[in-house]
């Protein structure tokens, strides 16, 4: 008997275990995937709102040109700077003039003086611009207006944050009770087969030729477990994310790229066989003591 | 394979299971162990085994001392031995031939050599029509004859039959020990057996250990020349 097919046949001899060991694993590889898939829409839209100007520093009329300089030279000092942009008022009129083309009574009556000169700038790590609108705003000289999405890059900033240690707790805590469940399964399992591996042993079985069915065990549990876990989520997901990609559009949330999805089954399918193989190793280690 | 057991105790707590064992079988001899129940006959296999340690003494197998060598020398030791045990000790939900095919798949016999082996085996004992079946459908006899056949299927050097004749009617028993007789005769693997049978001890005048409260009372040697003795149950031993 192959040591494959001796697996086979004490998954088969003990049905109803096999199955809460599958289903312990297809949970908690469901909640590891939806968190990830949860996580990877979040950071999609963190990722819009920082590839934005994020904050747009309206300048005072009248600032002489060392002063808007001297103001560039301190922002680029700051940490994390994608990209500073100065906008002079003449710029600023065109913007005005391309945004509302279609309004001529807007542009006939607006002219370059009264538009502000403004700094647009971009950044790698939002939470530079907490730094730089609470020192900007400070110099109300040279300031006139700060503008940025503060609450929703700190809302956004929040949320990820949040779905990502609840995942992580979540995960942790779930692959922990898959892990013990595992282990006691095939602690019981191994109990219930002491007849078969003492005669076994008689005959000569290597220690390993013994363990090496329940350690096969474990890993089927973890495959089949973490890919019937994992491929419930993405067929949500992709049922879904029409619904879902609208409700956020124009961000994707719900990516549709095929690579990312094979890159985390296969991470979820190497990660339920160790874990079950980790688990029936210790089990065997604990109860097959030879 | 040849076996020593160089004044053996062993002690359950208070219990003196064997009490100074000390006897050498040579390889390919035929011995025969008798003893009442409770004489350490079982003791005896398990120490074989290495299923337990003496409490005092040396054992050897080919000049093996069996608790100082290491594992794998023990499992191949084992492999190489073919045991009957009283209480069978077959597999519950393995067939006849699972069971058997068992002891060839520990000995890693290459998968394709299984089928023929089980067949060969099978057909010896007597067996074909209850391959397919389950220790539980069998009656004692065939339990047995599986058993007898697990043993024979992996060619051991030595086979340990721990009373093989027990359930078994008189004719089956016979039969039994002619096959044993005959692996003994034409492989000269040692065959060393623990029986209640006189009759069968009396028709093959082998060599004959004698237990008592764990001790040898009596060791004999074969009084005659090594030919089964004509019985009225054993027609087909006749030559």
């Amino acid at each position: 008997m192959t040591p494959i097919k001796a697996a086979w046949h004490h998954i088969r001899r003990s049905p109803f275990q096999s199955l809460v060991a599958v289903m312990v694993m297809t949970i908690s590889f469901f909640a590891l995937f939806l968190f990830i898939v949860a996580s990877h829409g979040m950071s999609s839209v963190l990722n819009y709102f920082e590839t934005k100007p994020e904050i747009t520093i309206f300048l005072k009329d009248g600032l002489d040109r060392d002063t808007v300089e001297n103001l560039q030279k301190e922002l680029t000092n700051y940490p994390n700077i994608r990209e500073i942009k100065f906008i002079s008022k003449e710029k600023a009129l065109s913007i005005y003039q391309e945004q509302n083309k279609d309004n001529p009574m807007l542009t006939e009556m607006v002219t370059a003086s009264i538009l502000p000169a403004s700094f647009e700038v971009s950044v790698s790590d939002p939470a530079v611009l907490e730094q730089i609108s609470e020192n900007f705003s400070a110099k109300t000289n040279q300031i006139d207006e700060i503008i940025y999405q503060k609450d929703i890059i700190r809302s956004l900033l929040t949320w990820t944050s949040f779905i990502r240690q609840t995942g992580v707790i979540i995960v942790t805590l779930t692959s922990l009770i898959t892990f013990l469940i595992i282990f006691v399964i095939i602690g019981m399992k191994i109990t219930n087969r002491k007849e078969e591996i003492n005669i076994s042993r008689s005959l000569g079985a290597s220690s390993f030729y013994v363990k090496r069915p329940f350690l096969l065990e474990g890993i089927f549990y973890g495959a089949v477990g973490s890919l019937a876990g994992t491929g419930t989520v993405v067929a949500a997901t992709l049922y879904f994310s029409s619904k879902i990609n609208s409700f956020f559009d124009p961000i994707t949330f719900i990516s549709m790229e095929p690579t990312f999805y094979l890159t985390y089954i296969t991470a979820s399918l190497l990660l339920g066989i160790f874990i079950g193989y980790l688990a029936s190793y210790f089990g065997v280690k604990r109860y097959i003591r030879f | 394979m040849k076996l020593v057991f160089d004044h053996v105790f062993k002690n359950y707590g208070v219990i003196n299971a064997l009490k100074d064992i000390d006897f050498k079988i040579n390889s390919g001899d035929f011995v025969f162990i008798v003893g009442p129940s409770g004489s350490g006959k079982s003791t005896l296999i398990k120490l074989i085994l290495n299923q337990t340690t003496p409490s005092e003494g040396k054992i050897f197998i080919d000049d093996h001392l069996l608790y100082t060598s290491t594992k794998k020398t023990i499992e191949s030791l084992r492999r190489q031995i073919g045991v009957i045990f009283q209480d069978y000790q077959l597999i519950p939900d393995k067939t006849v031939e699972e069971n058997i095919a068992l002891a060839l798949d520990i000995i890693n016999t290459p998968a394709v050599q299984i089928p023929q082996k089980v067949d060969t085996v099978i057909n010896l004992v007597n067996l074909s029509s209850r391959r397919h079946l389950f220790p539980r459908q069998l009656s004692g006899g065939e339990l047995q004859r599986t058993a007898l056949a697990r043993a024979l299927v992996v060619d051991p050097k030595m086979i340990l039959a721990d009373e093989p004749t027990g359930n078994l009617d008189i004719e089956n028993a016979w039969n039994l020990v002619k096959i044993l007789q005959d692996y003994n005769q034409k492989s000269g693997a040692t065959i060393i057996m623990t029986t209640h049978n006189l009759d069968i001890l009396e028709s093959l005048k082998k060599r004959v250990i004698t237990m008592k409260y764990g001790e040898i009372v009596s060791d004999t040697a074969p009084a005659s020349p090594q030919k089964i003795k004509k019985h009225k149950h054993s027609p087909k031993l006749k030559k």
